[in-house]
C-alpha cells in the first residue's frame, strides 16, 4: 500500500501534539466528525496519506479502523471521547484541556486549532518505529519493566498481615480519598469549563445591555417567547434535520440563547411561568450534533448508528414540539 | 481632549455590565453549586458503578424504564458523556432510541442535580437567573423541569424506537 505518515502539530493557541500519524492496512481511515460532510482538514489528511477520508456522521467505523478522529468540537465532549479511547484526536478549533473528560485529553493523543500549514509528511526515520497505538516507546520492553516493578511490589508486600487496625485505617482513607476526589473533580470543571462559560457569557451581555442592542432583542425575542405557538415554532426550527446537527455543539447557542431568555424573564418582558416551556423550545436540538459518538459510546454497531442518526434527527421534528406542549401544561400554576 | 474622555468612559461601561453579571454569577451561583457537585459526586463514587448496573440491567427490560429510570440514573451517575455508555445494556435495536432519552435529560437533570453537566449549566441557570431576579423562588421550576424532562424522555424514546424499527425494516 503507498501510505504515508504525516505529522500534524497544533495551530496558534492549540494544544498538544505533535502527532505523527502512521497509516496501516486496518488503521487507515480519517474519520470527520463534524456535523456532516468532511472537514476540509480531514480531506487533506487523507490526501496526503492516501488513506479514505470518512463522513463520521453519516457512516459508522469500527474503533479499531480509525487512524485518526477530525472534530470541531468547543469543549464538552467529543474533544474528549476518543483520547479516552486512545483514538488520536485533532481538532480543528482552539481547544485545549477541558470538560469533563479533560484528564484523558494529552499532547501525545491530541492537537487542536490544526490549519492545513500544520500538516507536513512524516520523515521515514521518525515514522519507522511508530506503532499505531501511539506509544513511541518499543513496546518489547515496556511491558517487561512493568511487569518487574509488579513483582518487586508483591516480594516487599509478603508475609505483612494486615489486623484490624490497619484495615479500619485503609478503610476510612479511602472513603476520605473519596470525597477529596470528589471535590478534586469539581473544582476542576468549575475552573476549566464553568468560569470560562460565565466570562464570555458575561462579556456579551454586558455588550449588549451597554450599547443599547438589549431593547432590539427585548422587541424581538420577548413577544415570541411569550406565546406558546411562537415556542412550537423555535422549536420546530431548532429540530430541523439538518439545522439540529449545526445548533449542537457544547449547547453553547441555547446557553447563550437561555441566558438572553433570562434577562428578558428578569426584566419582565416575559412572564415567568413561560421560563418552563422556553427550556424545551431552545433545546429541541439537545445532543444531535452527538448522535454517532454517544451511540458508540454504547457500543452500537456501525448499521445502527448509520440508521440511527437520521432516525432520531426525524423524530426531534416531532418531539420537540411535543415536548413544548407537555412543558406548556405543565406550566399552569408556575409561579401565579 | 474631553472627547476623549467621554469616548473612554463609555469605552469602560461597556464591560463594567459585565464584569457586574460575572460577579453575580461567581458569588451567587458558584459556591453553591460546587458544595453540591462535591457532595453528589462523592455519594456516586461511595454508591459504585457495580450497583448502579445491577439497576441498570433491570430497568433495560421493560420499555417505560428503559426510557426513563435507564437514562436517568446513567445521566445522574455518570454524568454527560459518559452516560451514553449505559447504551451497552441495551439490546440493539433499542440503541438509537436510548442515545435520544439519555442525551434529552442531560439539561433537564441540571435544575436538581448540577454535578450531572457542568458544561452546560446555562440552558437551565440562564433561564433560572431570572427568576431569581424577580424574587420567585426556583425549587418549583428545577422540579417541574426533572418532571417534565422524565415524560419527554419517555415520549422520545418510543418516537424513536418507532421510526427506527420502520426505517430498518425497510432497509
Amino acid at each position: 500500500m503507498a501510505y504515508k505518515a504525516v505529522t500534524i502539530k497544533a495551530g496558534k493557541g492549540g494544544f498538544g501534539g505533535p502527532l505523527t500519524l502512521v497509516p496501516t492496512d486496518t488503521r487507515n481511515k480519517v474519520v470527520s466528525i463534524t456535523g456532516g460532510g468532511i472537514h476540509p482538514i480531514a480531506a487533506k489528511i487523507a490526501e496526503m496519506t492516501g488513506c479514505p477520508a470518512v463522513d463520521g456522521f453519516s457512516t459508522g467505523v469500527p474503533d479499531n479502523e480509525i487512524m485518526v478522529a477530525i472534530v470541531d468540537c468547543g469543549g464538552t465532549a467529543r474533544c474528549g471521547v476518543y483520547p479516552k479511547k486512545r483514538i488520536f484526536t485533532v481538532n480543528v478549533l482552539p481547544v485545549g484541556q477541558t470538560g469533563p473528560l479533560a484528564r484523558f485529553i494529552t499532547e501525545d493523543i491530541y492537537v487542536s486549532a490544526v490549519d492545513e500549514s500544520c500538516i507536513s509528511y512524516a520523515d521515514a526515520s521518525a515514522a519507522a518505529p511508530k506503532p499505531s497505538a501511539g506509544t513511541p516507546t518499543n513496546p518489547a520492553t515496556a511491558p517487561k519493566t512493568k511487569a518487574q516493578a509488579k513483582e518487586e511490589i508483591a516480594k516487599m508486600n509478603e508475609g505483612k498481615e494486615k489486623n484490624l487496625a490497619t484495615r479500619i485505617g485503609i478503610a476510612i482513607g479511602g472513603i476520605v480519598n473519596k470525597f477529596y476526589a470528589a471535590g478534586r473533580e469539581t473544582i476542576d470543571i468549575t475552573v476549566k469549563t464553568i468560569l470560562p462559560f460565565m466570562a464570555f457569557v458575561s462579556m456579551i451581555l454586558g455588550i449588549i445591555s451597554a450599547s443599547g442592542a438589549g431593547d432590539v432583542i427585548a422587541n424581538t425575542i420577548s413577544p415570541i417567547a411569550s406565546t406558546l405557538p411562537g415556542m412550537l415554532i423555535v422549536s420546530f426550527i431548532c429540530a430541523i434535520p439538518f439545522i439540529s446537527p449545526v445548533l449542537g455543539p457544547g449547547a453553547v447557542i441555547a446557553q447563550v440563547v437561555g441566558t438572553l431568555l433570562g434577562v428578558q424573564i428578569g426584566l419582565g418582558n416575559i412572564p415567568p411561568q413561560y421560563a418552563l416551556p422556553a427550556l424545551f423550545a431552545i433545546d429541541a436540538q439537545v445532543g444531535c450534533d452527538f448522535i454517532p459518538v454517544g451511540m458508540s459510546l454504547g457500543e452500537a454497531e456501525p448499521e445502527t448508528i448509520e440508521l440511527g442518526v437520521p432516525a432520531i434527527l426525524y423524530s426531534r421534528v416531532i418531539t420537540g414540539p411535543i415536548a413544548v406542549l407537555i412543558a406548556y401544561v405543565f406550566s399552569i400554576g408556575l409561579y401565579s | 481632549m474631553e472627547t476623549i474622555a467621554a469616548f473612554a468612559n463609555g469605552f469602560m461601561d461597556l464591560f463594567r455590565a459585565g464584569s457586574e453579571t460575572f460577579i453575580a454569577w461567581v458569588t451567587g451561583i458558584i459556591p453553591l453549586v460546587v458544595i453540591m457537585m462535591t457532595a453528589v459526586n462523592s455519594l456516586i463514587k461511595l454508591i459504585g458503578e457495580d450497583r448502579v448496573n445491577n439497576v441498570a440491567e433491570f430497568a433495560t427490560k421493560y420499555t417505560v424504564t428503559r426510557y426513563t429510570i435507564l437514562p436517568v440514573l446513567a445521566v445522574i451517575f455518570l454524568c454527560n458523556p459518559m452516560c451514553y455508555t449505559f447504551g451497552r445494556f441495551v439490546e440493539e435495536k433499542h440503541k438509537p432510541a436510548f442515545y435520544d432519552a439519555a442525551v434529552s435529560f442531560v439539561h433537564p437533570v441540571t435544575g436538581l442535580f448540577p454535578h450531572a453537566n457542568g458544561g452546560e449549566l446555562f440552558v437551565y441557570m440562564g433561564i433560572a437567573a431570572g427568576i431569581t431576579q424577580l424574587g420567585l423562588s426556583l425549587g418549583d421550576l428545577a422540579v417541574r423541569y426533572f418532571i417534565v424532562g422524565v415524560i419527554v424522555i419517555l415520549i422520545r424514546g418510543i418516537v424513536t424506537d418507532r421510526i427506527y424499527a420502520h426505517m430498518s425494516s425497510k432497509k
